[in-house]
Protein backbone atom coordinates (compact mmCIF):
# COMPACT_ATOMS: atom_id res chain seq x y z
CA UNK A 1 0.00 0.00 0.00
CA UNK A 2 1.63 4.05 -1.02
CA UNK A 3 -0.28 6.73 -1.15
CA UNK A 4 -0.83 9.05 -4.40
CA UNK A 5 -0.63 13.04 -3.57
CA UNK A 6 -1.99 15.93 -5.39
CA UNK A 7 1.23 16.82 -7.34
CA UNK A 8 0.45 20.67 -5.93
CA UNK A 9 1.81 19.15 -2.82
CA UNK A 10 4.63 17.47 -3.42
CA UNK A 11 8.09 18.91 -1.78
CA UNK A 12 10.90 19.75 -4.76
CA UNK A 13 12.86 16.41 -3.67
CA UNK A 14 9.46 14.34 -4.83
CA UNK A 15 9.23 16.00 -7.52
CA UNK A 16 12.90 15.74 -8.17
CA UNK A 17 12.73 11.53 -7.83
CA UNK A 18 9.92 11.25 -9.93
CA UNK A 19 11.37 12.88 -12.52
CA UNK A 20 14.34 11.09 -12.34
CA UNK A 21 12.22 7.99 -12.60
CA UNK A 22 10.61 8.69 -15.38
CA UNK A 23 14.27 9.68 -17.57
CA UNK A 24 14.99 6.34 -16.50
CA UNK A 25 12.70 4.89 -17.74
CA UNK A 26 12.95 6.21 -20.67
CA UNK A 27 16.39 5.88 -20.94
CA UNK A 28 15.87 1.95 -20.42
CA UNK A 29 13.16 1.81 -23.05
CA UNK A 30 10.17 0.46 -21.02
CA UNK A 31 8.47 4.03 -21.01
CA UNK A 32 8.21 4.00 -25.12
CA UNK A 33 6.92 0.47 -24.91
CA UNK A 34 3.67 2.01 -22.50
CA UNK A 35 3.55 4.76 -24.99
CA UNK A 36 3.06 2.25 -28.00
CA UNK A 37 0.68 0.25 -25.99
CA UNK A 38 -1.73 2.69 -25.39
CA UNK A 39 -1.77 2.94 -29.19
CA UNK A 40 -2.57 -0.34 -29.79
CA UNK A 41 -5.13 0.00 -27.54
CA UNK A 42 -7.07 2.63 -28.80
CA UNK A 43 -10.11 1.02 -30.58
CA UNK A 44 -13.13 3.12 -31.53
CA UNK A 45 -16.92 2.39 -31.60
CA UNK A 46 -17.05 1.63 -35.12
CA UNK A 47 -15.04 -0.74 -35.44
CA UNK A 48 -15.92 -4.65 -35.41
CA UNK A 49 -13.53 -5.95 -32.70
CA UNK A 50 -13.44 -5.87 -28.74
CA UNK A 51 -12.58 -2.35 -27.32
CA UNK A 52 -11.29 -2.33 -23.66
CA UNK A 53 -9.73 1.35 -23.53
CA UNK A 54 -11.94 4.03 -24.91
CA UNK A 55 -15.69 4.87 -26.16
CA UNK A 56 -16.39 1.50 -23.71
CA UNK A 57 -17.41 0.75 -19.93
CA UNK A 58 -14.21 -1.06 -19.17
CA UNK A 59 -11.95 2.84 -19.61
CA UNK A 60 -11.89 3.25 -15.95
CA UNK A 61 -10.43 -0.33 -14.72
CA UNK A 62 -8.13 -0.90 -18.15
CA UNK A 63 -6.66 2.93 -17.78
CA UNK A 64 -6.38 1.61 -14.04
CA UNK A 65 -4.22 -1.68 -14.45
CA UNK A 66 -2.25 0.68 -17.43
CA UNK A 67 -1.37 3.40 -14.50
CA UNK A 68 -0.93 0.24 -12.10
CA UNK A 69 1.66 -1.46 -14.55
CA UNK A 70 3.04 1.81 -15.45
CA UNK A 71 3.62 2.68 -11.89
CA UNK A 72 5.41 -0.97 -10.86
CA UNK A 73 7.79 0.04 -13.02
CA UNK A 74 8.58 3.43 -11.97
CA UNK A 75 8.85 1.80 -8.72
CA UNK A 76 11.38 -0.70 -10.05
CA UNK A 77 13.47 2.53 -10.83
CA UNK A 78 12.79 3.82 -7.14
CA UNK A 79 10.57 2.05 -4.46
CA UNK A 80 9.87 5.29 -3.17
CA UNK A 81 7.83 7.00 -6.16
CA UNK A 82 4.21 6.72 -7.08
CA UNK A 83 1.67 8.49 -9.92
CA UNK A 84 1.21 11.93 -8.39
CA UNK A 85 -2.25 13.55 -9.26
CA UNK A 86 -3.21 16.65 -11.30
CA UNK A 87 -6.33 18.19 -10.08
CA UNK A 88 -7.36 20.77 -13.57
CA UNK A 89 -10.17 21.92 -11.93
CA UNK A 90 -8.03 23.68 -9.47
CA UNK A 91 -4.32 23.93 -11.40
CA UNK A 92 -5.96 24.90 -14.17
CA UNK A 93 -3.49 27.56 -15.66
CA UNK A 94 -0.48 27.96 -17.42
CA UNK A 95 1.34 29.48 -14.96
CA UNK A 96 0.62 26.65 -12.08
CA UNK A 97 3.27 25.04 -10.41
CA UNK A 98 2.66 21.93 -12.17
CA UNK A 99 4.12 23.27 -15.64
CA UNK A 100 7.54 24.68 -13.75
CA UNK A 101 10.76 24.08 -15.36
CA UNK A 102 11.50 21.65 -12.19
CA UNK A 103 8.29 19.31 -12.73
CA UNK A 104 6.53 18.92 -15.65
CA UNK A 105 8.23 22.28 -17.75
CA UNK A 106 6.09 24.37 -19.76
CA UNK A 107 4.14 25.25 -22.74
CA UNK A 108 5.67 24.99 -26.49
CA UNK A 109 6.81 27.83 -28.36
CA UNK A 110 4.96 29.23 -31.06
CA UNK A 111 6.69 27.87 -34.43
CA UNK A 112 6.74 24.37 -33.92
CA UNK A 113 5.45 23.92 -30.06
CA UNK A 114 8.25 22.05 -29.27
CA UNK A 115 8.30 22.25 -25.32
CA UNK A 116 11.80 23.82 -24.52
CA UNK A 117 11.60 24.07 -20.84
CA UNK A 118 12.14 21.73 -18.06
CA UNK A 119 13.04 17.81 -17.35
CA UNK A 120 11.08 16.89 -21.30
CA UNK A 121 12.94 19.53 -23.19
CA UNK A 122 14.36 17.35 -25.98
CA UNK A 123 17.46 20.12 -26.16
CA UNK A 124 17.81 19.29 -22.35
CA UNK A 125 18.83 15.74 -23.89
CA UNK A 126 16.64 13.49 -21.36
CA UNK A 127 13.40 12.96 -23.29
CA UNK A 128 13.80 12.22 -27.24
CA UNK A 129 10.20 11.27 -28.81
CA UNK A 130 10.55 7.79 -30.62
CA UNK A 131 6.90 6.45 -30.85
CA UNK A 132 4.93 9.10 -32.31
CA UNK A 133 3.06 10.38 -35.87
CA UNK A 134 5.41 12.88 -37.13
CA UNK A 135 9.07 13.02 -37.98
CA UNK A 136 9.74 15.36 -35.03
CA UNK A 137 11.74 13.45 -32.25
CA UNK A 138 10.40 16.36 -29.36
CA UNK A 139 8.15 16.98 -26.91
CA UNK A 140 4.77 19.38 -27.90
CA UNK A 141 2.14 21.10 -26.02
CA UNK A 142 0.15 23.84 -26.77
CA UNK A 143 -1.54 24.71 -23.00
CA UNK A 144 -4.81 26.13 -23.30
CA UNK A 145 -4.29 26.59 -27.18
CA UNK A 146 -4.18 30.66 -26.94
CA UNK A 147 -4.88 31.13 -30.72
CA UNK A 148 -8.26 29.57 -30.02
CA UNK A 149 -8.54 29.12 -26.45
CA UNK A 150 -10.00 26.73 -24.41
CA UNK A 151 -10.42 26.24 -20.90
CA UNK A 152 -10.04 22.95 -18.37
CA UNK A 153 -13.25 21.54 -16.76
CA UNK A 154 -14.55 23.08 -14.18
CA UNK A 155 -15.55 21.81 -10.71
CA UNK A 156 -19.21 22.11 -11.74
CA UNK A 157 -18.21 19.73 -14.87
CA UNK A 158 -16.64 17.30 -12.56
CA UNK A 159 -19.88 17.00 -9.73
CA UNK A 160 -22.09 16.93 -12.61
CA UNK A 161 -20.48 13.80 -13.85
CA UNK A 162 -20.01 12.42 -10.07
CA UNK A 163 -23.73 12.87 -9.38
CA UNK A 164 -24.75 10.12 -12.27
CA UNK A 165 -26.26 7.71 -10.78
CA UNK A 166 -25.74 4.76 -13.05
CA UNK A 167 -22.13 4.09 -14.24
CA UNK A 168 -22.86 3.81 -17.86
CA UNK A 169 -25.38 2.29 -20.15
CA UNK A 170 -26.48 1.25 -23.61
CA UNK A 171 -25.29 1.36 -26.33
CA UNK A 172 -22.03 1.10 -24.05
CA UNK A 173 -19.88 3.66 -26.76
CA UNK A 174 -19.12 7.15 -27.74
CA UNK A 175 -23.01 8.22 -28.16
CA UNK A 176 -23.90 7.21 -24.70
CA UNK A 177 -25.60 10.74 -23.32
CA UNK A 178 -26.07 8.89 -19.47
CA UNK A 179 -23.95 7.65 -17.34
CA UNK A 180 -20.75 8.28 -14.72
CA UNK A 181 -18.56 6.36 -17.79
CA UNK A 182 -18.96 8.81 -20.82
CA UNK A 183 -19.48 12.52 -18.71
CA UNK A 184 -15.36 11.64 -17.38
CA UNK A 185 -14.54 9.97 -20.24
CA UNK A 186 -15.82 12.93 -22.63
CA UNK A 187 -17.15 12.11 -25.95
CA UNK A 188 -19.60 14.74 -27.34
CA UNK A 189 -22.76 13.08 -28.85
CA UNK A 190 -23.38 14.76 -32.10
CA UNK A 191 -19.70 14.41 -33.37
CA UNK A 192 -18.73 18.16 -33.59
CA UNK A 193 -16.00 18.92 -31.78
CA UNK A 194 -16.87 20.08 -28.16
CA UNK A 195 -14.98 17.76 -25.18
CA UNK A 196 -15.64 17.43 -21.42
CA UNK A 197 -13.71 16.29 -18.89
CA UNK A 198 -11.03 13.81 -19.68
CA UNK A 199 -10.84 14.12 -23.88
CA UNK A 200 -11.19 18.41 -22.92
CA UNK A 201 -8.34 18.17 -20.84
CA UNK A 202 -5.99 16.20 -23.61
CA UNK A 203 -7.52 18.97 -25.86
CA UNK A 204 -6.12 22.12 -23.16
CA UNK A 205 -2.69 20.22 -22.99
CA UNK A 206 -2.61 20.02 -26.95
CA UNK A 207 0.50 19.07 -29.02
CA UNK A 208 0.95 15.19 -28.10
CA UNK A 209 -1.10 14.78 -25.26
CA UNK A 210 -4.24 15.35 -28.35
CA UNK A 211 -2.44 12.62 -30.53
CA UNK A 212 -2.50 8.52 -30.20
CA UNK A 213 0.28 8.65 -28.76
CA UNK A 214 -0.33 10.84 -25.56
CA UNK A 215 2.01 8.99 -22.48
CA UNK A 216 4.84 10.04 -25.02
CA UNK A 217 3.98 13.46 -22.56
CA UNK A 218 4.55 12.09 -18.65
CA UNK A 219 1.83 14.63 -17.71
CA UNK A 220 -0.71 11.81 -18.95
CA UNK A 221 0.06 9.69 -15.87
CA UNK A 222 -0.83 12.98 -13.64
CA UNK A 223 -3.84 13.36 -15.38
CA UNK A 224 -5.02 9.67 -15.38
CA UNK A 225 -4.31 9.23 -11.62
CA UNK A 226 -7.00 12.55 -11.31
CA UNK A 227 -9.62 10.72 -13.66
CA UNK A 228 -8.95 7.45 -11.75
CA UNK A 229 -9.70 9.82 -8.26
CA UNK A 230 -12.81 10.63 -9.63
CA UNK A 231 -13.97 7.26 -10.42
CA UNK A 232 -13.11 6.44 -6.36
CA UNK A 233 -15.13 9.58 -5.79
CA UNK A 234 -17.94 8.18 -7.84
CA UNK A 235 -17.72 4.78 -6.10
CA UNK A 236 -18.02 6.16 -2.82
CA UNK A 237 -21.05 8.52 -4.03
CA UNK A 238 -23.10 5.93 -5.08
CA UNK A 239 -22.04 2.90 -3.01
CA UNK A 240 -25.14 0.73 -4.56
CA UNK A 241 -24.20 1.48 -8.03
CA UNK A 242 -21.85 -0.57 -9.60
CA UNK A 243 -19.80 -1.69 -12.95
CA UNK A 244 -22.00 -2.23 -15.88
CA UNK A 245 -22.58 -4.13 -18.29
CA UNK A 246 -22.56 -6.90 -14.84
CA UNK A 247 -23.47 -9.56 -17.61
CA UNK A 248 -22.05 -10.38 -20.96
CA UNK A 249 -24.08 -8.84 -23.65
CA UNK A 250 -26.47 -11.20 -25.87
CA UNK A 251 -25.56 -12.03 -29.36
CA UNK A 252 -28.27 -9.89 -30.23
CA UNK A 253 -26.98 -6.90 -28.85
CA UNK A 254 -24.76 -4.90 -31.29
CA UNK A 255 -22.09 -4.36 -28.23
CA UNK A 256 -21.86 -8.33 -28.39
CA UNK A 257 -17.96 -9.39 -28.91
CA UNK A 258 -17.21 -5.58 -28.05
CA UNK A 259 -17.68 -4.39 -24.47
CA UNK A 260 -16.02 -5.80 -21.61
CA UNK A 261 -18.34 -6.85 -18.80
CA UNK A 262 -17.50 -6.98 -15.13
CA UNK A 263 -15.96 -10.81 -15.39
CA UNK A 264 -14.77 -10.59 -19.12
CA UNK A 265 -10.74 -10.73 -18.96
CA UNK A 266 -9.40 -7.60 -20.18
CA UNK A 267 -6.26 -8.03 -22.36
CA UNK A 268 -3.13 -7.20 -22.68
CA UNK A 269 -3.26 -8.50 -18.95
CA UNK A 270 -6.20 -10.90 -18.70
CA UNK A 271 -7.84 -9.08 -15.53
CA UNK A 272 -11.33 -8.67 -15.00
CA UNK A 273 -12.91 -5.34 -14.40
CA UNK A 274 -14.17 -7.22 -11.54
CA UNK A 275 -10.23 -7.20 -9.98
CA UNK A 276 -10.16 -3.90 -10.01
CA UNK A 277 -12.67 -1.95 -8.72
CA UNK A 278 -11.21 -1.39 -5.24
CA UNK A 279 -7.93 0.39 -6.02
CA UNK A 280 -7.43 0.00 -1.86
CA UNK A 281 -5.98 -3.36 -2.28
CA UNK A 282 -2.74 -1.04 -4.43
CA UNK A 283 -2.66 2.57 -3.25
CA UNK A 284 -4.86 5.14 -1.65
CA UNK A 285 -5.32 8.57 -2.40
CA UNK A 286 -4.16 11.52 0.01
CA UNK B 1 -21.29 -15.92 -16.22
CA UNK B 2 -23.72 -15.60 -18.68
CA UNK B 3 -22.63 -16.09 -22.55
CA UNK B 4 -19.33 -16.79 -21.40
CA UNK B 5 -18.03 -18.51 -24.49
CA UNK B 6 -18.83 -15.93 -26.65
CA UNK B 7 -17.39 -13.34 -24.86
CA UNK B 8 -14.26 -15.11 -23.51
CA UNK B 9 -13.92 -15.70 -27.10
CA UNK B 10 -13.74 -11.87 -27.96
CA UNK B 11 -11.36 -11.30 -25.49
CA UNK B 12 -8.93 -14.14 -27.14
CA UNK B 13 -9.44 -12.47 -30.48
CA UNK B 14 -8.06 -9.67 -29.18
CA UNK B 15 -5.43 -11.19 -26.90
CA UNK B 16 -4.32 -12.39 -30.56
CA UNK B 17 -4.28 -8.68 -31.60
CA UNK B 18 -2.79 -7.80 -28.85
CA UNK B 19 0.44 -9.69 -29.83
CA UNK B 20 0.72 -8.17 -33.29
CA UNK B 21 0.53 -4.58 -31.28
CA UNK B 22 4.28 -3.11 -32.21
CA UNK B 23 3.99 -3.46 -35.93
CA UNK B 24 1.62 -1.12 -37.35
CA UNK B 25 -0.27 -2.26 -40.16
CA UNK B 26 0.30 -0.93 -44.13
CA UNK B 27 -2.53 2.06 -44.64
CA UNK B 28 -3.27 0.61 -47.90
CA UNK B 29 -3.97 -2.99 -46.95
CA UNK B 30 -6.22 -1.96 -44.12
CA UNK B 31 -7.62 0.09 -46.62
CA UNK B 32 -8.62 -2.99 -48.91
CA UNK B 33 -9.38 -5.22 -45.70
CA UNK B 34 -12.06 -2.26 -44.51
CA UNK B 35 -13.28 -2.14 -48.26
CA UNK B 36 -13.88 -6.08 -48.58
CA UNK B 37 -15.34 -5.87 -44.90
CA UNK B 38 -17.52 -3.49 -45.67
CA UNK B 39 -18.33 -5.32 -48.95
CA UNK B 40 -19.40 -8.17 -47.43
CA UNK B 41 -22.00 -6.42 -44.90
CA UNK B 42 -23.62 -4.56 -48.17
CA UNK B 43 -23.80 -7.72 -50.09
CA UNK B 44 -23.41 -10.53 -47.96
CA UNK B 45 -20.38 -11.99 -50.12
CA UNK B 46 -17.41 -10.38 -50.83
CA UNK B 47 -17.97 -11.58 -54.76
CA UNK B 48 -17.31 -9.48 -57.73
CA UNK B 49 -16.72 -5.58 -56.28
CA UNK B 50 -16.64 -2.30 -58.52
CA UNK B 51 -16.08 0.87 -56.32
CA UNK B 52 -18.12 4.08 -56.68
CA UNK B 53 -16.23 6.81 -56.00
CA UNK B 54 -17.53 10.19 -55.03
CA UNK B 55 -17.41 12.48 -57.72
CA UNK B 56 -16.30 15.59 -56.92
CA UNK B 57 -18.83 18.71 -57.33
CA UNK B 58 -17.98 21.70 -58.03
CA UNK B 59 -17.27 22.54 -54.21
CA UNK B 60 -15.13 19.28 -54.09
CA UNK B 61 -18.16 17.81 -52.18
CA UNK B 62 -20.49 15.81 -53.60
CA UNK B 63 -23.72 16.62 -55.46
CA UNK B 64 -27.26 16.63 -54.71
CA UNK B 65 -27.94 12.31 -54.21
CA UNK B 66 -25.85 12.64 -51.49
CA UNK B 67 -25.91 15.64 -49.92
CA UNK B 68 -29.50 13.79 -48.89
CA UNK B 69 -27.74 11.51 -46.83
CA UNK B 70 -26.76 12.03 -43.39
CA UNK B 71 -22.96 12.02 -44.45
CA UNK B 72 -22.11 12.84 -47.75
CA UNK B 73 -19.18 10.85 -49.22
CA UNK B 74 -15.92 13.20 -50.05
CA UNK B 75 -13.43 13.96 -52.55
CA UNK B 76 -11.45 17.15 -51.87
CA UNK B 77 -8.34 18.55 -52.08
CA UNK B 78 -6.92 21.97 -51.32
CA UNK B 79 -4.48 24.28 -49.49
CA UNK B 80 -5.05 25.19 -45.52
CA UNK B 81 -2.45 26.80 -43.86
CA UNK B 82 0.20 26.23 -46.69
CA UNK B 83 -0.43 22.54 -45.95
CA UNK B 84 -2.05 20.40 -49.43
CA UNK B 85 -4.33 18.41 -47.82
CA UNK B 86 -6.82 16.01 -49.66
CA UNK B 87 -8.83 13.16 -48.64
CA UNK B 88 -11.56 10.86 -50.34
CA UNK B 89 -14.19 8.62 -49.09
CA UNK B 90 -14.71 5.05 -51.18
CA UNK B 91 -17.74 2.90 -50.42
CA UNK B 92 -17.56 -0.67 -52.50
CA UNK B 93 -20.98 -2.30 -53.87
CA UNK B 94 -20.98 -5.56 -55.66
CA UNK B 95 -20.33 -5.36 -59.73
CA UNK B 96 -23.22 -5.73 -61.85
CA UNK B 97 -25.70 -3.99 -58.35
CA UNK B 98 -28.58 -2.37 -59.47
CA UNK B 99 -28.22 1.43 -60.59
CA UNK B 100 -29.85 4.21 -59.49
CA UNK B 101 -30.98 5.09 -56.36
CA UNK B 102 -31.11 1.32 -54.38
CA UNK B 103 -27.64 0.75 -55.35
CA UNK B 104 -26.69 4.34 -53.75
CA UNK B 105 -28.78 3.30 -50.49
CA UNK B 106 -27.00 0.54 -50.02
CA UNK B 107 -23.75 2.14 -50.72
CA UNK B 108 -24.37 5.05 -48.39
CA UNK B 109 -25.81 2.26 -45.71
CA UNK B 110 -22.00 0.87 -45.83
CA UNK B 111 -19.25 2.41 -43.84
CA UNK B 112 -16.98 4.19 -46.47
CA UNK B 113 -12.97 3.47 -46.75
CA UNK B 114 -11.44 6.59 -46.40
CA UNK B 115 -8.05 7.91 -47.27
CA UNK B 116 -6.72 11.22 -45.99
CA UNK B 117 -2.99 12.52 -46.95
CA UNK B 118 -1.02 15.88 -45.90
CA UNK B 119 1.16 17.34 -48.38
CA UNK B 120 1.14 13.31 -49.71
CA UNK B 121 1.85 11.55 -47.18
CA UNK B 122 -1.41 9.49 -45.18
CA UNK B 123 -3.16 10.40 -42.19
CA UNK B 124 -4.40 7.28 -40.09
CA UNK B 125 -8.15 8.17 -39.70
CA UNK B 126 -10.91 6.25 -37.77
CA UNK B 127 -14.73 6.81 -37.36
CA UNK B 128 -16.80 7.10 -34.28
CA UNK B 129 -20.38 5.07 -33.99
CA UNK B 130 -22.26 8.37 -34.92
CA UNK B 131 -20.21 8.31 -37.96
CA UNK B 132 -17.97 11.09 -37.57
CA UNK B 133 -13.81 10.85 -38.11
CA UNK B 134 -11.07 10.85 -35.77
CA UNK B 135 -7.13 10.80 -36.61
CA UNK B 136 -3.94 9.76 -35.03
CA UNK B 137 -3.25 13.37 -34.37
CA UNK B 138 -6.88 14.28 -33.13
CA UNK B 139 -7.48 11.40 -30.96
CA UNK B 140 -9.60 12.89 -28.40
CA UNK B 141 -12.39 14.72 -30.71
CA UNK B 142 -14.12 14.06 -33.66
CA UNK B 143 -15.11 15.73 -36.76
CA UNK B 144 -18.04 15.57 -39.13
CA UNK B 145 -16.10 15.63 -42.08
CA UNK B 146 -12.74 14.35 -43.74
CA UNK B 147 -11.89 17.72 -44.59
CA UNK B 148 -12.93 18.93 -41.15
CA UNK B 149 -10.24 15.94 -39.47
CA UNK B 150 -7.83 17.12 -41.81
CA UNK B 151 -7.41 21.08 -41.23
CA UNK B 152 -7.20 19.55 -37.71
CA UNK B 153 -5.11 17.71 -38.17
CA UNK B 154 -2.49 20.45 -39.79
CA UNK B 155 -3.73 22.76 -37.31
CA UNK B 156 -2.35 20.12 -34.59
CA UNK B 157 1.01 19.47 -36.68
CA UNK B 158 2.00 23.14 -36.64
CA UNK B 159 4.52 22.52 -39.21
CA UNK B 160 5.55 19.02 -38.51
CA UNK B 161 5.25 16.13 -40.79
CA UNK B 162 3.57 13.11 -40.96
CA UNK B 163 5.56 10.17 -40.19
CA UNK B 164 6.12 7.67 -43.23
CA UNK B 165 6.09 4.51 -40.23
CA UNK B 166 3.45 5.19 -38.51
CA UNK B 167 3.23 3.82 -34.53
CA UNK B 168 -0.37 3.03 -33.92
CA UNK B 169 -1.72 -0.68 -33.19
CA UNK B 170 -4.22 -0.80 -35.82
Amino acid sequence: MYTRINQRNMTRAQKRRFVDALLTLKRSGRYDEFVRMHGAYYVTDAEERPRAAHMAPSFFPWHRRYLLEFERALQSVDPGVSVPYWDWTVDDSPSSSLWADDFMGGTGRGLDRQVTTGPFAYRNGGWRIDSRITDGKFLTRDLGRPRNPVTLPTKEDVAEALAEPVYDTAPWDSRVTRGFRNAVEGWNPGGEARWRNHNRVHRWVGGLMMGSTSPNDPVFWLHHAFVDLLWVRWQAAHPEAGYLPAQPLPATDPGHGKIFSLDDPMPPWDVRPSELLDHTRHYRYA
Amino acid sequence: MIGSRGTRGTAGALAGAAARWPTARPLARRIVLRALLTAGVIAGTAGALAPVLARRGADGVRGPASERSPRSLEDFAETYRGRHIQGSATVMVPAGAPAGTDAEARARAGVPSVEVRIDGRPLHVMRRADGSYLSMVNHYESFPTLRGVARAAVDELAGAQLSLTPTHGH
